[in-house]
């Protein structure tokens, strides 16, 4: 038996991955690991529970938002620009990391994250929820309602999320104009 | 089953308590009968007091409140006898002599016998009060006027009351108060005039109200749709069966209503909702129309959009994960000829929920985002095709109502 198959080509992390054959059945985040060589993104539940699994995908009007790869087919992504964890650090030309973004930098000191299998997770909807601040700011007594919302699907079963809470407040009243002033 | 060995074990813990004991026990079966008539679910708030009202119902005439029903004396039904208890019941009518509305079921409940109203007033006489004003009612011009009512009643309210059918056993006799008295399955199941009144000659054939439509589970209906006793049991009682999980108004109905139902009366009850039905000795479980694998080839374009956003959960065969995610290949609202709550599910979505017996199904998401009118009634008709035995007639129109209704519904 052969297992059907059809071309796939994306943009992950701004790079062009394909046109490659791929099979019709396959989930992304086994794309991701077993073609993209890219191992960042992690297999939590399987069911789309956990969303250790989130990526970011960039919309044509500049928006973006949370997709579980889990349980989207690699397929969706065809034609799609996508972004993993691994995109996130400001890097040379060799791949080395030169600095972290902010918002991965901020995760670090303030220790939210203790065994990591929740972090690439975090660390994209974070993303994308400051990147929806920058298009509507909220304001500043509704931004930990706001944080929450945000996060609140994803599951991290060591530090109890205080700490992912604080680092994502801090990140923001650090960033201008995230938050409407009063 | 535990239910029934519990309620066992209640009654007979309250047998040596002579003098008591006939409180206790009219109070125990009251507590029984309040579930079996699932009054909690509209006389109570999300997040409130149980049984304090102040849970919103919305009508084609407005909203009204469902009221509170704790023994208070100034918010509840505190300085309710017997039979003021009854009346409200039975004729609709409030202590203080105003009509009630019929989202208060009183055409149904009319047929409850005054021993099991006298149960159902005590269990909640025993109640601790809640002193809480459920809002007023809010609804628009001439149905704002309770006085009309009356010629309302006139029209509707029927007099009489539950008469067992003498041809038929003692079980079904059962089944069929639970079912019409009790349940009042019929207030949703049953479709409804252009003035609110439930259309008896169409008596559980399926209604209109509200997103996800209650679907026709006339006996013929249900047994087409693959629904035998044990399958109905399941669902009853834990809310999940092989045919799917309880969602959408049904939730409710099942977590604080049919869940607490002894076996004898679940029995009862499904005996005389499949009424006439021949059940098969091997079940057919799958309706297969088409066969969904394709090895070989470019799969359709539904195929793909099934395979990209729905197999990671559904599986590639349609099977579900136990437990979790429910299999489609003997999915009910698929059967439906109906295409209403398919779409409607696919596009909004449904929320976690928790079943009897610590079971969690998750959510599904809502794909009104992912997918446009098109690709929607794509993947509508290939689900239809391949698992519902259902014609893949539905239009790209058919979606964009539905998806114009929830807009209009959030406004």
């Amino acid at each position: 038996m052969s297992i059907a198959t059809r071309p796939l080509a994306l943009t992950i992390n701004g790079q062009q991955h394909g046109p490659i054959e791929v099979p019709v059945e396959l989930m992304m985040l086994d794309y991701l690991h077993e073609y993209a060589n890219l191992t960042g993104t992690r297999f939590g539940c399987g069911q789309g529970m956990c969303r250790a699994c989130t990526v970011i995908v960039d919309q044509d009007d500049g928006s973006s938002h949370e997709m579980r790869t889990c349980i989207t087919g690699a397929h969706y992504f065809n034609g799609r620009r996508i972004r993993t964890v691994e995109g996130h650090a400001q890097r040379d030309e060799d791949g080395e990391v030169l600095a972290l973004a902010p918002i991965q930098q901020s995760f670090l000191e303030h220790y939210s994250f203790q065994c990591s299998y929740c972090a690439p997770g975090f660390v994209n909807a974070a993303t994308v929820l400051i990147e929806r601040l920058q298009r509507e700011p909220v304001a500043r007594d509704q931004l930990e309602d706001t944080i929450s919302d945000a996060l609140n699907d994803h599951i991290c079963r060591c530090t109890g999320y205080v700490r992912y809470l604080a680092a994502v407040r801090d990140t923001i009243l650090s960033t201008p104009g995230l938050v409407k002033e009063a | 089953m535990r239910i029934a060995a519990a309620m066992g074990l209640v009654g007979l813990a309250f047998i040596p308590l002579a003098g008591q004991a006939a409180d206790d026990s009219v109070i125990e079966r009251g507590r029984y009968l309040t579930r079996a008539a699932d009054c909690y679910v509209c006389h109570t708030a999300e997040g409130g007091a149980a049984y304090a009202g102040g849970r919103p119902l919305k009508t084609p005439f407005g909203t009204i409140y469902g009221t509170n029903i704790t023994p208070d004396d100034e918010t509840g039904i505190g300085l309710y006898s017997e039979e003021d208890f009854y009346r409200a019941l039975h004729a609709g009518e409030a202590r203080d002599g105003h009509q009630l509305y019929p989202a208060m079921p009183y055409t149904t409940y009319r047929l409850l016998t005054r021993e099991d109203t006298n149960a159902i007033y005590h269990y909640l006489m025993s109640l601790e009060p809640v002193e809480h004003e459920a809002p007023d009612s809010e609804l628009n011009f001439p149905f704002n006027q309770r006085w009309g009512l009356v010629f309302w009643n006139l029209l509707f309210l029927e007099s009489g009351s539950f008469e067992p059918n003498p041809e038929r056993s003692e079980t079904w006799n059962r089944g069929r108060y639970l079912a019409t008295a009790l349940g009042h399955c019929g207030e949703c199941h049953t479709p409804r005039g252009f003035m609110g009144q439930t259309q008896e000659d169409k008596y559980l054939g399926g209604s209109n109200l509200g997103r996800i439509w209650p679907p026709d589970i006339t006996p013929q209906a249900l047994a087409e749709r693959g629904w035998t006793p044990d399958k109905l049991a399941s669902y009853l009682s834990l809310g999940l069966s092989r045919l799917g999980a309880a969602n959408g108004e049904m939730f409710p109905a099942v977590i604080h209503g049919t869940r607490y139902l002894t076996d004898a009366d679940l029995d009862a009850l499904i005996s005389y909702l499949l009424t006439g039905v021949e059940t098969p000795k091997t079940p057919s479980e799958t309706i297969a129309s088409a066969d969904p694998k394709q090895a070989e080839g470019d799969p359709a374009p539904a195929r793909l959009t099934y395979m990209n956003l729905c197999s990671g959960c559904h599986r590639s065969n349609g099977e579900g994960i136990p437990h979790t995610i429910v299999p489609l290949t003997s999915n009910s609202t698929l059967r439906l000829e109906d295409p209403h709550n398919l779409i409607a599910v696919l596009l909004d979505g449904i929320p976690l929920q928790d079943f009897p017996g610590h079971a969690r199904m998750q959510a599904m998401p809502g794909y009104a985002q992912q997918l446009d009118d098109s690709q929607m009634a794509e993947l509508v008709n290939y689900l239809r095709t391949t698992w519902g035995g259902q014609p893949g007639d539905v239009s790209v129109d058919d979606v964009a109502e539905l998806r114009r209704s929830e807009a209009r519904s959030a406004e």
